[in-house]
């Protein structure tokens, strides 16, 4: 099976094209059956910054052709513009990057796991994630785990929620004398709400259109939980508002927000839309007593203070080469094709000695970041390497050619029975997929 | 040797501009902490020589080159309490250039104690003078922090997160401390009227006469009186008011400049 990742995020699109691929949950799941008839495996990812969809298929071509059949219908011949496509170990990469925020808005932010984690139990349930995707899915939240506690990224790392904030600051000079209301008890809203209380903000009022949730969240940061009907008067006494609701439609137009102004006087109104579609319409910002934010201007905030997190960032992707490895070596072996396996390990064992002499031959004159680039260097050598071969060996399978294929490599490149390492006894995804599932 | 002085202290001052410039580019508390003492240095120093040569004098000052140089003392004097009032060093970066511009014009002219006109030597003179350039002052460094809420302004509504927008205060701290300024200057400048008012109908020889510096004052006085109304009872704030200070500002300069006869002064010049 071929794995192939199409789809457009905050990087090769703009908002308005990602806000027409934002699917309600039940049309999510007609494009995802559609998508995933056997033999081919779908999995729809879908946050603010992305919607991706990555399939198992037998060969590369069918599945992109469906997929860019759907897009197409879904957000017209202009989203096909903004696509990135990547097959085979590149569609890994992707994928483990993304689960481990090295791609996300604001790198290292967890909220992509969990986001991740919800499009793969929803794949499940609607029969579209079966055993080739479950594999590759749990290696990816394997790696985010992995990630994450070896790296610094995530301590380092602000969530949207935080970015906003900042951005608050920029208008008023601290939050203590400020209302600030929070629309939306999802996710997103929880954690808007965390910072902004972790902020000073002086009173934080929570809405939700289903009251209860607005209360409990509203109970755990010490908020006011307010009707979601009095939406338009709780924005007229509040300072900052921070948004993030399912709506399909605006919440927030200039008309609605133009009519507050007269009993405002002047005083200055901080917006953040952290929804996807927007609940602001994008006019509002017009008004000269509004700041109002995107998702997008929030990306193009901490883009600017991204530098700081690189050098983690550095790191995060040399873990992910090893966990793309590790899961291609693992899935070699599930082939049947255990010359792939000694070909890597070999290839490998070579790599991981020829570094070790340059590190050792260079002294200690290298600092750890050189070291570092040298080790990724011999990684992924051996992973550019190593993918033409490892691709049409998989492509022609275990059985008559693939068969014959896998006889010359071993005869190619010497690699007996005994000159391969022991097979390893349980597989890292299948260890991932009992131990790494929330 | 009090020109010596303020010479010395205008090196102390550009030298600060400069260390407020890094600052905007590169925070560090050295930095804010060096043009602190710079400033302050300065500010002695130049205190020393404004004391000698307005002592002489009867605490007047007289000609465009002791003017300037009063102004300049007065708008880094209030910067330097502003800044150990709010920390916000990068108010320097804008007002130390600022008073340097001003300085370096009185320096450049003829100055030492220069005889009054019998006519105005009034006993409430020298509070009249040092009002309206204290309220002059005061202007001028709100003007400085209108400007610095006009680019934070647009930073913010054209969402570019460069330099400026890290380093500038929030706008809500830029225009607070416009409307502070702009209402201490307004009490001066009200005062300043009232007693030259009072000077006009009780001096001998002094008259109303229309002419710019009368004009541009009480047309000032107006422009503020207005600003200051609209805060309070319209709730006015933002780029209107940095505006409206800015024009004010430059209203109450050419009242400041027309006091002088300036081409008399400039004879002096190198």
């Amino acid at each position: 099976m071929e794995l192939i990742c199409i789809g457009l995020s905050h990087r090769s699109a703009p908002l308005a094209i990602r806000e027409r691929l934002a699917l309600p949950e039940p049309q999510q799941l007609e494009v995802l059956q559609r998508l995933a008839q056997a033999p081919v495996e779908a999995l729809w990812v879908s946050t603010c910054n992305r919607v991706e969809v990555y399939l198992a298929a037998p060969t590369a071509r069918l599945g992109r052709e469906r997929v860019h059949a759907e897009l197409r219908e879904l957000g017209g011949a202009e989203a096909l513009e903004h696509l990135y496509e990547h097959e085979g170990e590149a569609a890994l990469v992707h994928l483990f990057r993304v689960a481990s925020s090295l791609d996300s808005m604001v790198l290292g932010e967890a909220q992509i796991l969990g986001q991740l984690k919800d499009s793969f139990e929803r794949g499940q349930g609607a029969g579209a994630v079966r055993g080739e995707m479950t594999r590759v899915c749990a290696a990816a939240f394997s790696c985010a785990k992995r990630v994450r506690t070896e790296t610094a990224i995530g301590r380092a790392a602000t969530s949207m929620a935080s970015a906003a904030v900042q951005l608050a600051s920029k208008v008023f000079d601290g939050l203590r004398d400020k209302t600030v209301l929070v629309v939306g008890a999802g996710e997103m809203g929880e954690l808007a709400a965390r910072h902004l209380r972790q902020a000073g903000a002086g009173r934080l009022w929570i809405t939700n259109r289903t009251l209860s949730r607005a209360e409990a969240l509203a109970g755990e940061v010490a908020g006011v939980a307010r009707p979601f009907e009095e939406l338009l008067s709780l924005v007229s006494a509040a300072d900052v508002v921070v948004t993030s609701t399912a709506s399909q439609v605006p919440l927030f137009t200039r008309d609605n927000v133009g009519a507050l102004g007269k009993g405002r006087k002047g005083r200055p109104l901080f917006m953040v839309d952290l929804a996807v579609p927007r609940d602001i319409d994008p006019e509002v910002g017009s008004l000269d007593w509004v700041h109002a934010y995107d998702v997008d201007d929030i990306q193009k905030f901490v883009a600017e203070n991204a530098a700081a997190r690189a050098e983690e960032a550095h790191k995060a992707g040399g873990l992910v080469a090893q966990e793309v490895a590790r899961f291609a070596k693992d899935r070699a072996l599930r082939d049947g094709m255990p010359v792939l396996a000694r070909l890597r390990q070999r290839a490998e064992g070579i790599a991981r000695a020829e570094v070790e002499r340059t590190l050792a031959a260079l002294g200690d004159d290298l600092t750890d970041k050189q070291k570092k680039s040298i080790e990724a260097m011999g990684r992924a050598i051996v992973n550019k390497l190593l993918h033409e071969p490892t691709a049409r060996l998989r492509a022609v399978g275990p059985e008559g050619d693939g068969n014959r294929l896998a006889g010359a490599a071993a005869e190619l490149f010497g690699l007996t029975e005994e000159s391969g390492a022991a097979v390893p006894g349980t597989s890292p995804a299948a260890q991932a997929v009992s131990g790494g599932r929330r | 040797m009090s020109h010596s002085l303020v010479s010395l202290a205008c090196h102390a001052y550009g030298l600060a501009a400069l260390v407020y410039f890094a600052y905007l580019v590169r925070q560090s508390e050295v930095l804010a902490t060096t043009g602190r003492v710079l400033v302050g240095g300065g500010l002695v120093l130049h205190g020393v020589a404004l004391f000698a040569l307005l002592g002489a004098q009867g605490g007047l000052p007289v000609g465009p080159a002791q003017g300037f140089s009063s102004l300049a003392f007065l708008l880094l004097a209030i910067f330097l309490a502003l800044d150990v009032r709010y920390r916000r060093p990068v108010i320097g970066a804008f007002l130390t250039p600022l008073a340097v511009t001003v300085l370096v014009p009185g320096l450049l002219m003829e100055s030492g104690p220069s005889p009054l006109p019998p006519a105005v030597r009034q006993p409430l003179l020298p509070l009249h003078v040092s009002l309206a350039l204290l309220g002059l002052a005061a202007f001028a460094v709100a003007a400085g922090v209108g400007v610095m809420y006009l680019l934070m302004e647009r930073q913010v509504r054209a969402k570019r997160f460069g330099l400026l927008f890290s380093r500038l205060p929030s706008l809500e701290f830029l225009d607070t401390l416009n409307r502070r300024l702009v209402v201490w200057g307004f009490i001066a400048l009200s005062v300043t009227l009232a007693t030259g008012a009072f000077f006009v109908s009780t001096a001998p020889g002094v008259g109303w006469t229309w002419d710019a510096k009368e004009v541009a004052t009480v047309v000032a006085w107006g422009v503020f009186a207005a600003l200051v109304n609209a805060r309070i009872f319209a709730g006015w704030r933002g780029r209107r008011v940095a505006l409206l200070t800015m024009a004010g500002f430059g209203l109450v300069l050419v009242s400041f400049l027309s006091s002088y006869d300036l081409s008399s002064a400039t004879r002096g010049m190198p």
